[in-house]
């Protein structure tokens, strides 16, 4: 009876506490706008797309945009069947994605467009509509690139017969197609001109005119060797050099000159004699990444056989393109299948893997790890920063 | 397109070596949808364990031999696999499943055939039209080229290209093209 008579009193305390608490309560609050959608502010440095093909669900590729100093997921774009990657316009003003649709979702006429996306909206304000060749294979960098001056996008086509779509990013129209047999993908080389790689293993170097057609397309001699140890085709370029590794983690400098001509410069390893023995070797969907302003070079390693040149790694080694030392080991948070850094002066590295769905941030600088953004798309693929 | 098919069948007997294509996902489909085949071993599992003597081996472990279930990844003409097994999608391992179409170009491997000791020249082409199957994922990432080495690089949807089959990718079957010599 006691503790029924001090149960009583307590709840006749909280009562009396409550009505004299409702007197006080802030006004209520008000009805929200109807039909308000978010826009983005200027791009920052320090975005980053993160691409996603959907492998489990192919017609629905997809964009995701994720800041990466605060983490926030910004938005996406969807981007239809075997999406490969957004193309950002040099200016800023416009996304450029090659996209692929049929007419009943998963049959009927395919059409391929160049899909225009208003950054600001991330809505699409216009169409181009390409060939419908558009290749359809694990997403790569040089499946579209814009030539240097930001005027010509270029699509890599495989039916498996091979050409480039070109498209004026300025005027919005259809150019035409370039042959480019037995070699692939785009690699820009000037405000005119891009290279293809060729199964041989020599390079396919193609110039164009003030309108976007092919001028002269001239093949240099066997630079790689496909047999014995080839390279990637997932290159990246500093300045007038693109540099190319090979499975066995031999480094292949491809240097454009003033003229637009194509010279192998000197190789070197990105791996001792040591490392080599213990089976060190880069790999990965978008195994390299580098900073012009930094002057590095960043790559993914395992340790691993011949056969496992697109495995993930743990760790992300750094080198010093000017004397090509490694000058950092980065020990990565989670498994890493494509790394991607901002090009600002304080950069970024993204690491992303197609068997995940976090997004992990670092300091591209000290190599510290800053955050990850779990629950980014589905299976990500690569990265573009703008 | 017939130069294709010539190109093909003649890449068939002068490649006559292991390949495959999309080993990159090999693993993903089982991971994310449940694949009821044999789990292909992991990228990331291989990149997290250092090789060394006997690696990949499971000293002790006897290992069921699944080399002649064409339901599993371990099928002997499964050696230049990869994507989903048709054999899982209701077909077989020369046979599309109901409502899809074969792919005419593709990309072949050489498998060896415990059961007669004799290598074979296996073509796998895909099968198309449907989104994708999601069953039996199946990895078999060797002596794989990168994607300017066409007819052994692993990483193109062959369903492109010719006008029958220029539809969203489905699942792959592992037919016999000859005895490889």
């Amino acid at each position: 009876m006691i503790k029924a008579t001090a149960w009583l009193r307590a709840l006749l305390a909280a009562l009396a506490l409550t009505q004299g608490g409702a007197q006080a309560a802030p006004p209520p609050l008000p009805a929200d706008p109807q039909g308000v959608v978010a826009s983005l502010p200027a791009t920052s440095p320090h975005w980053v797309w993160v691409n996603d093909f959907v492998f489990p669900h192919m017609p629905d590729g997809q964009a995701l945009l994720v800041d990466g100093d605060s983490g926030r997921f910004l938005g996406m774009l969807s981007t239809g069947f075997g999406f490969s990657r957004v193309v950002l316009a040099k200016d800023g003003k416009m996304i450029f994605s090659p996209e692929t649709y049929f007419s009943r979702g998963t049959r009927g006429t395919r059409t391929d467009v160049v899909t225009m996306y208003d950054p600001a909206h991330l809505a699409p304000v216009g169409e181009i509509v390409i060939p419908a060749k558009r290749s359809s294979n694990m997403p790569m960098m040089g499946d579209v690139e814009l030539t240097d001056d930001g005027r010509f996008l270029l699509i890599y086509n495989f039916t498996p017969a091979q050409s480039v779509t070109v498209v004026d990013a300025s005027s919005h129209k259809l150019v035409g197609e370039i042959e480019t047999a037995g070699c692939a993908l785009v690699y820009p080389t000037g405000a005119r001109s891009f290279f293809s790689i060729c199964a041989d293993g020599s390079l396919l170097n193609v110039h164009l005119d003030g309108g976007g057609h092919a001028t002269s397309q001239d093949r240099t001699g066997h630079l790689f060797d496909v047999a014995k140890d080839p390279v990637t085709e997932k290159g990246v370029r500093v300045g007038d050099t693109w540099l190319f590794v090979s499975y066995g983690g031999v480094m292949y400098p491809i240097q454009v000159a003033p003229d637009g001509g194509l010279t192998p410069g000197a190789k070197w390893p990105l791996l001792s004699a040591a490392e080599q023995a213990q089976q060190w070797r880069p790999g990965g969907l978008q195994q390299l990444a580098a900073h012009a302003g930094l002057n590095r070079l960043y790559s993914i390693m395992h340790r691993g056989g011949p056969q496992t040149h697109k495995d993930p790694g743990k760790e992300v080694w750094v080198y010093d393109l000017a004397n090509h030392a490694r000058i950092q080991r980065m020990a990565m948070k989670n498994d890493s299948g494509a790394i991607q850094v901002t090009h600002d002066s304080k950069p970024l590295l993204f690491s992303a893997f197609i068997e995940s769905t976090t997004l992990d941030v670092y300091d591209a600088t000290s190599g510290q790890y800053l955050r990850s953004v779990e629950h980014v798309g589905t299976t990500p693929t690569i990265l573009v920063t703008p | 397109m017939r130069w294709l098919d010539s190109l093909a069948e003649s890449s068939t007997r002068a490649v006559a070596r292991h390949t495959s294509r999309r080993g990159f996902l090999g693993s993903l489909g089982a991971l994310l949808l449940g694949g009821a085949g044999v789990l292909p071993l992991l990228p990331v599992a291989r990149g997290a364990q250092p090789p060394g003597p006997g690696a990949g081996a499971s000293p002790g472990a006897a290992k069921p031999d699944n080399s002649q279930d064409p339901t599993s990844c371990e099928y002997w003409r499964h050696c230049a696999i990869d994507g989903y097994l048709c054999g899982c999608c209701g077909g077989s391992q020369n046979t599309c499943p109901p409502g899809t179409e074969q792919s005419a170009v593709t990309w072949v491997g050489t498998c060896h055939n415990p059961a007669d000791g004799r290598d074979y020249v296996v073509s796998y082409n895909d099968c198309c039209g449907k989104s994708t199957c999601g069953r039996c994922l199946c990895n078999r990432n060797e002596r794989d080229t990168p994607l300017y080495a066409p007819f052994e690089s692993n990483d193109y949807n062959w369903c492109s290209g010719s006008s029958k089959a220029n539809i969203p990718y489905h699942c792959s079957t592992a037919r016999i093209v000859a005895v490889a010599k």
